[in-house]
């Protein structure tokens, strides 16, 4: 694939990208530098993205979600930034509600391990299906559903431990 | 079917990745048990929930300006390489030839190596404690 084709198709993939490296790491400016390092890996070997082993957002999030990883085994554990919402192009009234909305999200998947935050994000935020995230993750997928209902559970059970009922939860829709 | 059997299979049958057997078995068993419809509701509440969220702030054109930054920074390390290595070698080169210059006398020399080593000295140590600096500012990237 040709760089400058590359680039446009990353540029795509950056939010996306942003969102799986803050669920990780837990601090937005982190996952920001994360995300960079990996377009910086991208551009630097485009000829290591086989096309033929799958979509490039596959790989792409394979090199954020292990430059996180290297990330993650170096520094100490954090706290979970909940604060770091914000959508640019909506007005100050749904930007409030959807801040407020999404905080309780936020501090919900605070509440559950790296491994389960990560795949609710693979799949629910960034819709990939059972066999990308398989890929992704580098386990069979057959794993990929018992895992997912298991992180989905957790969820479930933060949004309650946190004083959310399901009412509220779709009161929210 | 008992539960435990359907259970995880709850989020398959929601995100269409079940076989059609499957799907027809957690179908029926759901619209016999109440509990499991109930909390196939829940999951797809959670599901569009975490599917509406806004997870990054940061849009497109923030990932060009990193792009474009990086562009920038890659060139510019490889220009001062370039630099940096041929100003080494024309030194290299230079003093070679004036120390193996039979012509002139040795006070002259040691004089110039003396002036010119001081510089070379004064300069790394002022690019190092740079360097230093640039490494260690927490608030280099503060704008004022």
């Amino acid at each position: 694939m040709k760089n400058r084709g590359m680039r446009q198709q990353l540029l795509q993939l950056g939010n996306g990208a942003h969102a799986l490296a803050t669920q990780m790491l837990g601090s937005a400016d982190e996952a920001a530098d994360a995300v960079q390092d990996a377009f910086v890996r991208a551009l630097k070997a485009p000829g290591s993205y086989d096309a033929a082993r799958g979509p490039l957002r596959v790989w792409f999030l394979c090199l954020v979600r292990n430059r996180c990883i290297d990330l993650l085994r170096r520094r100490h554990p954090g706290v979970v930034d909940v604060d770091r919402l914000r959508d640019p192009g909506m007005g100050p009234e749904q930007w409030l509600e959807r801040q407020q909305r999404d905080a309780g999200l936020q501090r919900a998947l605070a509440g559950l391990s790296v491994a389960q935050r990560q795949i609710i994000t693979l799949r629910d935020y960034l819709d990939l299906s059972y066999a990308e995230i398989a890929g992704i993750l580098d386990i069979a997928p057959g794993t990929v559903m018992s895992r997912l209902h298991r992180a989905r559970l957790a969820l479930k059970e933060a949004f309650t431990r946190n004083g959310e009922t399901d009412t509220n939860a779709a009161s929210a829709r | 079917m008992p539960h435990r059997h359907v259970d995880e299979q709850l989020s398959g049958f929601l995100d269409g990745e079940l076989t059609q057997q499957q799907r027809q078995r957690v179908r029926l068993h759901c619209e016999e048990c109440a509990e499991c419809r109930h909390k196939l509701d829940d999951l797809r509440v959670l599901r569009e929930r975490v599917g509406r969220a806004c997870l990054s702030d940061m849009g497109e054109d923030e990932w060009r300006e990193t792009m474009n930054d990086i562009t920038v920074r890659t060139s510019r390390s490889i220009g001062w390489l370039l630099f940096v290595a041929g100003l080494l070698a024309a030194s290299g080169v230079g003093l070679y030839h004036f120390v193996a210059d039979a012509g002139t006398p040795a006070w002259v020399k040691i004089i110039l190596v003396c002036v010119y080593g001081g510089l070379a000295i004064l300069l790394f140590s002022v690019l190092r404690q740079r360097l230093i600096e640039r490494k260690t500012d927490r608030y280099k990237d503060v704008e004022i």
